[in-house]
């Protein structure tokens, strides 16, 4: 029995330690939010929360995050919409929309760190792939993101 | 077909959770007195609470049809879009009655330019049904009533009657015939044109949105597959014994050989189908012990006759068949006399890779087989072909089919092959009673895909003396396909003397369109070459495309003149337009500016939207390549919704951008050499241009919007690299170059 913390509840998981992350989320716990893209940590479909760190998960065992917090897309906004997500529908950002829980996951780990980023920023932190072309929105977004997360002064 | 193993033991635990046939994912269900929600003539579904769920007839794969045909109809029946939810069309309801959904194939651009007057037809017809209704009841004329939040209200008495109350009377009554309905005047319009908001959105932005990868089903098992390595080959054998005490497997089972459900719609082509090979798959509690059982389990392939090809081998014959006459497909004047007469003849080859889809979201279908019933889920791109093939899949009568579209993580033409929905329900027959979750692992998908065919392009042109461009003289060959592609012939530019020629070989994985389909392949092309004559004649690319752009120019006499002329005319004017919105071009060492505009035109007539690009590079000078700004000016006809529009330009453009940098696919010893996307790069953030996009305003019916800026993208970018001081590219990917500064830069 592998217990860990996922948004914010303890979770008991009965399954093989070595069992990826991703799929203990999809198939254990049923948060399809995380979305397997590759299976080899290239497209970050897969990313969440590792105790406030964006990691992907498809290659993650679930004995390596044994007592960690893991923060999915659907606990991101804890009661109310993070401002992540909120800068993402002003921005209709996604088109297909598959790709997108996982940039929104590595953006607000970004924002936590780093409230203001400039374009070189995002340009190192988001390696996240997208077919459709969102890139142009997806900085706007970030941009927007920032501005809504930071009150001017 | 039979199964690997004896499933006694599996079908005892878990027959108990099967039988899940009720499940339907896709019928929203809202609060009610216990009253059904009813549906309108198939469009829409009227709910008890007067909220209405319009069943959108096509595939969402991320073009945002589930927003813009919502426009369409809610325009006419005057929806509240705060009152109105989305579904998929059923697939079964199309079929068994006669393609009452008029447009369900998710391709060519088609979904609103297809739709714009079916839905608003719709829309219309069923507001006189509604209206018709709500007369009687408030014993009114239905001329004078108006609709509001989903209530048909009398202004003159202040009584209304909701939409709830009228369902039952509006879908029991025959829809009025469509002569006798009005549609609004562009001018009343209030949604159609407006840059709404993406229905889709919210759900996508919180994990809750569901694609076909998500679909959970009581007492669900997970497959993973495998087909035959080699295009072609054939299962010998596989030792299931080896892998069946491994962890959480249930079942080994085979997969036969059959056709890929591609069948586009008869109406416009003859059936076409491709083969889809065998293979195995395992059976297991998680899709992680799947995927392992199936990586460790031995299996024998007889690899048949395609063993030996590789990319080198299909590049020969290539050449070989370019050697060869190939069939004469278009011929103005002569081209032979002017080229041996011209005072400087151009010549270049050009060619063009394997390329695969890879949409974010792998191939995957859910699949449910009972007695005689078989139930699937999926994204597709054909949510009726996908309906076909699960019953031939599961040997069942069509009538005993259902099949659910879900939404797609992408498509691109990918997914216009079903053969996933035939590999899962091929699974799900094997282990009757219990719904199976097929997911086709990210190698897989992109090493057994369908892929557009590799091409090579022989050209020539003529200049006489004064430099002007007399002759052209194409040469085409490529690889399986279905198709000529279409922008070698459709050329725009008036040239007196013209001869182009095609040949086909055969490759053997099966064909597939791809976003941009066949004028991706050869419009960059002859863009390219333009660019090359134009640099021979001493002028940069720009100013000879605008001389050349003279509708005088075009030939009284050809048969196609008047469409000859009219293309003149919109590629000079999107072109002027891009140049004057691009601005003041990059200056400096390694900079450049490209220019092209295409519009991906089919046949003479052909209504497709006209696309022009302005795109700047920087060379470093090392081999690095930037891509620094995007200008692109669309003329689509009427927009229904500005923002999808942008949108779908900027996915073009990224998409064009990153086939032509990276995209390739190669064949050795008969299987595809990449496998993931470390060895079949994709563009990433870092490296998107900005894109500035403008839609010319016109009052034209759609043409569509989700292809075009893919070919016309790659011609930009390689006219740009070469006015960057860089080589010219006549091959793609871009990056498989040096990307030196030449010289004469």
């Amino acid at each position: 029995m592998i217990r860990l913390t996922v948004n914010g509840e303890a979770v008991e998981l009965d399954c093989d330690p070595d069992k990826p992350l991703l799929w203990a989320l999809r198939e254990d716990l049923a948060l399809t939010g995380t979305k397997y893209g590759c299976g080899i940590a290239q497209c970050r479909a897969c990313t969440v929360h590792v105790d406030g760190r964006a990691m992907p998960s498809c290659q993650l065992p679930v004995a390596r995050v044994a007592g960690s917090s893991i923060t999915t897309i659907e606990g991101l906004g804890e009661t109310a919409l993070h401002p992540v997500q909120q800068a993402w529908i002003s921005a209709n950002v996604p088109q297909c929309g598959y790709c997108q829980p996982g940039m929104i996951m590595a953006t607000a780990a970004l924002l936590a760190r780093n409230p203001s980023p400039s374009d070189a920023d995002i340009d190192n932190a988001i390696g996240n792939l997208c077919r459709c072309g969102t890139y142009p929105r997806v900085r706007a977004a970030i941009h927007a993101a920032a501005a809504l997360a930071t009150p001017p002064a | 077909m039979s199964a690997g193993l004896d499933r006694r033991g599996f079908l005892r635990g878990t027959l108990a959770a099967g039988g899940a046939l009720a499940f339907d994912l896709t019928i929203p269900l809202r609060a009610g007195a216990g009253e059904p929600a009813l549906d309108v003539h198939h469009w829409i579904v009227i709910h008890p609470d007067d909220h209405v769920t319009v069943r959108i007839p096509q595939s969402e794969i991320g073009q945002g049809a589930t927003t813009a045909l919502m426009q369409l109809i809610a325009e006419e029946l005057d929806l509240d879009l705060a009152l109105t939810d989305w579904t998929f069309y059923d697939p079964q309801t199309n079929v068994s009655q006669g393609n009452v959904y008029v447009h369900t194939s998710t391709l060519a651009s088609w979904g609103v330019k297809m739709l714009f007057e079916p839905m608003r037809l719709a829309g219309a017809q069923i507001r006189a049904l509604l209206l018709a209704s709500a007369a009687t009841q408030l014993d009114a004329s239905a001329a004078d009533l108006v609709i509001d939040a989903h209530r048909v209200r009398d202004p003159g008495t202040g009584n209304s009657v909701g939409f709830g109350t009228l369902a039952a009377r509006a879908a029991a009554a025959p829809l009025p015939d469509a002569a006798s309905v009005r549609l609004k005047a562009p001018q009343a319009w209030r949604y159609i044109g407006r840059a709404l908001d993406r229905n889709d959105v919210p759900a996508k932005v919180t994990g809750e949105a569901r694609y076909g990868i998500d679909v959970q089903l009581p007492g669900m098992k997970y497959a993973a597959v495998r087909q035959a390595p080699v295009f072609g080959g054939r299962l010998r054998g596989f030792d299931a014994a080896a892998v069946r005490e491994l962890p959480g497997v249930r079942a080994v089972v085979r997969i036969d050989a059959g056709p890929s459900g591609y069948t586009v719609p008869p109406t416009l082509w003859d059936v076409i189908d491709w083969q889809m090979d065998d293979a195995v798959a395992v059976v297991a509690d998680s899709w992680w012990q799947a995927e392992r059982a199936i990586e460790a389990l031995p299996i024998e392939w007889d690899d048949g006759p395609h063993a030996g090809v590789d990319s080198a081998g299909i590049a020969r014959e290539l050449a070989a068949a370019l050697d060869a006459p190939g069939e004469i497909v278009r011929s103005e004047g002569d081209a032979a006399a002017a080229l041996a007469a011209a005072t400087r003849v151009i010549e270049a080859e050009y060619h063009y890779p394997f390329l695969e889809h890879a949409p974010m979201e792998p191939m995957n279908c859910t699949a449910l087989v009972e007695g005689r019933r078989v139930e699937a889920w999926a994204p597709t791109q054909y949510g009726d072909e996908a309906l076909r093939i699960a019953a031939y899949a599961a040997g069942a009568a069509l009538k005993d089919a259902r099949f659910h579209l879900t939404l797609a993580g992408g498509g691109f033409g990918r997914r216009l092959h079903n053969d996933y929905v035939s590999q899962a329900v091929q699974i799900a027959r094997q282990v009757p009673g219990v719904p199976v979750k097929l997911i086709v692992s990210r190698e897989e998908s992109l090493r057994r895909s369908y892929y557009p065919p590799p091409l090579a392009a022989r050209l020539r042109a003529g200049l006489d003396g004064d430099g002007a461009l007399t002759a052209w003289q194409s040469h085409v060959v490529q690889g399986t396909a279905v198709e000529q592609p279409y922008g070698f012939t459709r050329l725009a530019y008036p040239v007196p003397h013209v001869e182009m020629r095609y040949g086909q070989i055969d490759t053997p994985p099966g064909f597939a369109w791809m976003r941009g389909v066949g004028h991706t392949q050869m419009a960059w092309m002859n863009h390219g070459f333009l660019s090359e004559i134009a640099h021979a004649s001493g002028v940069d690319t720009l100013t000879f495309q605008l001389a050349l752009l003279d509708e005088s120019r075009v030939d009284p006499a050809r048969a196609d003149q008047g469409d000859a002329v009219a293309r003149v005319r919109r590629y000079r004017r999107l072109l002027e337009a891009v140049a004057a919105q691009a601005g003041a071009p990059p200056e400096g060492i390694g900079r450049g500016r490209g220019h092209a505009v295409y519009d991906m035109s089919y046949v003479p007539g052909y209504r497709n939207s006209c696309i022009a690009i302005a795109l700047d590079v920087t060379l470093d000078g090392h081999g690095g390549l930037r891509v620094d700004d995007v200008t692109a000016t669309v003329d689509c006809g009427t927009v229904v919704n500005p923002q999808l529009v942008e949108q779908q330009i900027q996915g073009g453009i990224l998409f064009g951008l990153s086939n032509a940098l990276y995209g390739k696919i190669t064949l050795r010893e008969g299987r595809v050499e990449q496998s993931n996307f470390h060895d079949y790069r994709l563009l990433r953030l870092a490296e998107a241009p900005a894109i500035a996009v403008h839609v010319m305003p016109s009052d034209a019916p759609p043409t569509g919007i989700g292809e075009g800026a893919v070919p016309v993208v790659i011609g930009a970018l390689v006219d740009a690299i070469h006015a960057a001081g860089g080589p010219r590219i006549r091959a793609l990917p871009v990056m498989d170059h040096e990307l030196a500064l030449r010289a004469d830069a």
